[in-house]
């Protein structure tokens, strides 16, 4: 049993602790807006926050985040306009869509704790968020964006 | 209620609402008689009518109907925008759905394939006709309810406004006031139905939001990895021991069943030819399936390519095009011999191209279930028809039963990234086998490790170039390509019992060509004596499992050709922007095929007549294109050359080390040109031979651009998915099986190197091609040409590695 605080919410699932957060989140509490890519923490698809920190699920071990909070892209905002939400519909950054989860929360992760990232900065804090589509001239654009965004909402 | 109306010929169409309170239903080409049952999933029970493209609610509320894939390129958007400017809906009335993949809509609509950047060009035509029809059936409605002339009444935004009196009744008034049965007769009216102009258009070529992106962004948006069925089991591979045509001798599942829900092994029956040597671990979760196949031990037979090799197949191939006798020609004009005979120099070049695989970002996946005698596959797929084909015919080999007695239907989700590589069924194959052994519906998720293994690469290729340079002048081309044909694997060509293959390619000797794997190298220059010899190496195709990736076979020609066209002009002396120019006059075969205005349905020489109108969909739902994309030829290619050589200050003087080089393509299919050009401007560190690619210059001409922020989207993701080829991504294989299974050692391009894009959209209001992959054919030889000009190195082989550029600079 491993008990779980996820988007505000108590789990108590029935996996082995060493099952990797991932598999919990998206195939038995079925938040499957988080996506499975590598399973080697090397695309970034499955990218959610622990404590406000971007952590890939696929390598973080269930048991080692009892106690934590957890958040995923459903839990983001109450109405999924965060900021980076609404910079990524604003610059219609998704295509196929797959990453966007995971580029979303490391986004958010990083404007949190940067409110006015450099380029360097947000090519640095995304450069581990594989997207095969290659949304890549979209993406810095619209962290900038997010950023200010949420300067505006603050 | 009956919509049978035996008046209608198999042709004819009809605009027709049902009785008030229904709505609006339209389509070309549903066949008499019997009316299929076919509709959208979420279409309601009262709207029901034997309709293609749309459907219209009493409330006015427009659905389009889309047989496209969502895989990134927001097709959706774009096809109902076409319907909706001519229909003349407003646009906030507009939502989409998508049919799934059954017998019955597989009648009403024809072939669900999304490939080729095809899917604009091929329904522009249709769409707008099929809108405008609608239109004109509102409107003659609208007049009469409003009691005004039709030749007065005008329709805009959802409304019938009657121009005289200014008096206006809404779409929802007509459509829940009354019963339209509007009949248009096949061809001619079809034919002649007027349509706006062009300069009228409100909603095509506007940058209208897409309507899968907010879904896209809060973790709503259904891929086939986010099904979930009630009391499924999950499947996941064990490593199979060779890409193809390993067998599993024995399975060892002792370690595996002490792993908490472990359920059984199952050797998938794969003597249908697919899903070679697969053993599935069963488990009730996916971690403990994963951990179960590790846990499998399998005794294997490698089978009769467990020894292939990179280094093996490239001798092959050149041992091939060494032979004369080999191959067949794909373009043969003038002299090439007699050229080759007088010049005063023979420019002789090997090229060669590695594997690369499409690693979408969501694995490749399946869910399968039988409920009832219906079988049914959850899965995004760039083809529900052929997916729905395949896992029948597969049923059928392996229980034993008639086809026509299996029922499947395929449930489309939405697509985790496609590029060709998600037109395989294996995973429907093996969900379904495995669902049949353990009575339950499964769940099959690859590892991205099973994922690269079992994965259709794009062939390796040996390409041989001769030049003919006589008087100052570049008189001759010979080109040899040595590829695996992919066409073979999909049951194409004569010699595979169908005529899917360009018929005039075939030299009469049985030798087919298959034109994915070789289409790119009839280029659009015009060069008197030009010769194209395609060489297949049969076991390529069966030992990696050679498929279509992204632009297909243009990617490795335009690589080549725009490659060893530079080299002809440096050693011409010319620059090879002015020699590129004075070969694209637009004369002779590239002066594209002009607007003739054929019959529908005749096909004549348009886009689909050698590529598509062999496809099994039935022949009464085709509407061949009426305009060519091809109009204009060659013109339009040394328009955007110059477009993206002004662009980029092509010519300025260049830093020590630093290059710029150009190129051209017209991919993804002779028929169907996108027109682009591209500069690439790199910097190369001759001590370590790195490429700092630091800039992409793109113009591309579409004719129209139906969503021009979104076509500048799909032009920079494409264009970096060639940066990513040309400079990083290489799978191999080794021992019959690849060497490359995850990200650590197969290399996408990533954030931090991606360079500064600049695009330019070229409108020629010509009929609108795709542009969801053009633009990538351009890169790989504008980076190979800007390190030619950076350095004085001319690199042959794709991708162009590091190592590659230093030893070459150490070389000179």
């Amino acid at each position: 049993m491993v008990a779980l605080t996820i988007n505000g919410y108590s789990y108590l699932v029935d996996a082995p602790p060493d099952t990797p957060l991932l598999w919990i989140i998206r195939e038995e509490l079925r938040l499957a807006g988080t996506k499975y890519g590598c399973g080697i923490g090397l695309c970034g698809s499955c990218t959610v926050h622990v404590n406000g920190e971007a952590v890939r699920s696929c390598m973080v071990q269930a048991g080692d985040v009892e106690g934590t909070s957890i958040t995923t892209i459903e839990g983001l905002h109450y109405a999924d306009s965060h900021p980076v939400q609404q910079a990524w519909v604003e610059m219609q950054v998704p295509q196929c869509g797959y990453c966007q989860s995971g580029q979303i929360m490391q986004a958010a992760a990083l404007i949190a704790a940067n409110p006015a990232p450099s380029r360097d900065e947000i090519v640095e804090a995304m450069d581990g968020n594989l997207c095969r589509c290659a949304t890549y001239s979209s993406i810095v654009g619209a962290v900038e964006r997010a950023a200010a965004i949420a300067g505006s909402e603050a | 209620m009956s919509t049978t109306d035996t008046q209608l010929s198999r042709r004819d169409f009809m605009v027709r609402s049902m009785a008030t309170g229904s709505g609006l239903a339209l389509g070309i080409g549903f066949t008499t008689g019997a009316i299929p049952g076919a509709r959208a999933a979420t279409e309601a029970a009262e709207a029901f009518t034997p309709s293609i493209w749309f459907t219209m609610m009493p409330n006015g509320h427009t659905t389009v109907h889309i047989v496209k894939s969502e895989m990134g390129q927001h097709i959706g958007t774009a096809l109902a925008q076409i319907v909706a400017d001519e229909l003349e809906v407003d646009w906030q009335h507009v939502t989409l759905d998508y049919p799934e993949g059954s017998a019955e809509n597989f009648a009403v609509y024809g072939l669900a394939y999304t490939v080729n950047s095809g899917s604009v060009t091929t329904e522009f035509d249709r769409l707008l006709r099929s809108g405008a029809a609608g239109r004109i059936a509102l409107i003659e409605a609208g007049a009469a309810l409003l009691g005004t002339n039709v030749e007065d009444a005008v329709a805009a935004n959802s409304r019938v406004t009657d121009s005289v009196s200014g008096r206006s009744i809404a779409y929802s008034e007509i459509l829940s006031q009354t019963t339209i049965e509007r009949r248009f007769a096949y061809p001619d009216d079809f034919r002649d139905i007027p349509r706006k102009d062009p300069a009228d258009y409100k909603i095509i070529g506007k940058s209208m939001p897409a309507h899968d992106i907010p879904s896209k962004t809060n973790g709503s948006a259904r891929y086939g990895i986010d099904v979930f069925i009630p009391n499924m089991a999950y499947g996941a591979l064990v490593l199979p021991r060779s890409r193809y045509g390993a067998k599993a001798l024995s399975v060892d599942d002792t370690k595996a069943q002490s792993i908490p829900g472990y359920i059984q092994a199952v050797t998938v029956d794969d003597s249908f030819g697919k899903c070679t040597g697969w053993v599935v671990a069963i488990a009730e979760t996916f971690p403990a399936a994963m951990n179960a196949a590790k846990a499998l031990e399998v005794e294997w037979d490698a089978g009769p390519h467990g020894d292939v090799s990179l280094e093996g197949l490239l001798t092959e191939y050149r041992a091939l095009q060494a032979d004369p006798e080999m191959g067949a020609p794909w373009v043969d004009q003038g002299d090439v011999d007699g050229s080759l005979a007088n010049a005063d120099e023979v420019l002789e070049a090997e090229y060669t191209t590695d594997m690369v695989v499409h690693a979408t970002m969501e694995p490749l996946n399946a869910t399968v279930h039988q409920v009832g005698d219906t079988w049914h596959v959850h899965t995004g797929t760039q083809s529900t028809s052929f997916a729905r084909m395949t896992l029948t015919a597969y049923l059928a080999h392996f229980l034993g039963q008639p086809a026509e007695e299996i029922k499947v239907v395929v449930h489309q989700r939405v697509l985790g990234g496609g590029f060709g590589g998600k037109q395989d069924y294996d995973e429907i194959l093996a969900a379904a086998y495995c669902s049949h052994q353990v009575a339950r519906p499964i769940k099959l998720i690859q590892t991205r490790e099973t994922t690269f293994a079992t994965s259709f690469p794009r062939t390796p290729t040996l390409h041989k170039l001769r030049g003919s340079i006589q008087g100052g002048a570049f008189t001759a081309m010979e080109h040899d390509i040595v590829c695996g044909y992919m066409g073979p694997r999909f049951s194409v060509g004569k010699a595979y019992g169908t005529d899917w293959l360009q018929l005039d390619a075939d030299d009469g000797s049985g030798r087919d060509i298959d034109q994915w794997s070789i289409g790119g190298s009839d280029h659009w220059y015009t060069l008197d004596n030009h010769r194209v010899r395609a060489i297949n190496h049969d076991q390529t195709t069966w030992a990696v499992q050679a498929s279509a990736l992204r632009t297909v076979s243009n990617s490795y020609n335009y690589f080549v050709v725009e490659s060893f066209l530079d080299e002809v002009a440096h050693r011409l002396g010319k620059d090879p922007l002015d020699l590129r120019l004075s070969m694209l006059t637009g004369e002779g075969s590239s002066r594209g095929i002009p607007n003739t205005g054929h019959e529908p349905g005749t096909g004549s020489d348009y886009y689909m007549d050698r590529l598509w109108i062999s496809l099994p969909w039935p022949a009464e739902n085709s509407w061949i294109p009426y305009e060519s994309a091809t109009v204009g030829g060659a013109k339009r290619l040394a328009n955007v050359l110059r477009v993206a050589a002004g662009k980029a200050g092509y010519g300025k003087r260049m830093p020590k080390n630093h290059g710029m080089g150009l190129a051209v393509s017209a991919a993804e299919e002779r028929q169907s040109p996108t027109w682009v050009a591209g500069v690439a401007e790199v910097a190369v560190d001759p001590e370590s031979g790195e490429i700092d690619l630091q800039k992409l210059t793109i113009a591309m001409d579409m004719g129209i651009a139906i969503n021009p922020g979104n076509a500048v989207a799909q032009i920079k993701g494409a264009a970096l998915w060639g940066a990513s080829q040309v400079l990083s991504e290489r799978l191999t294989v080794k021992d019959g099986a690849f060497e490359q299974h995850n990200f650590d050692t197969y290399l996408p391009i990533r954030l931090s190197q991606v360079p500064e894009i600049d695009v330019e959209i070229v409108e020629s209001g010509n009929h609108p091609s795709g542009v969801g992959e053009p633009s990538s054919t351009v890169v790989a030889p504008a980076v190979a040409n800007a390190v030619f000009n950076a350095v004085g190195v001319r690199m042959r082989h794709m991708p162009i590695t590091a190592d590659a550029v230093k030893a070459a600079i150490q070389a000179t």
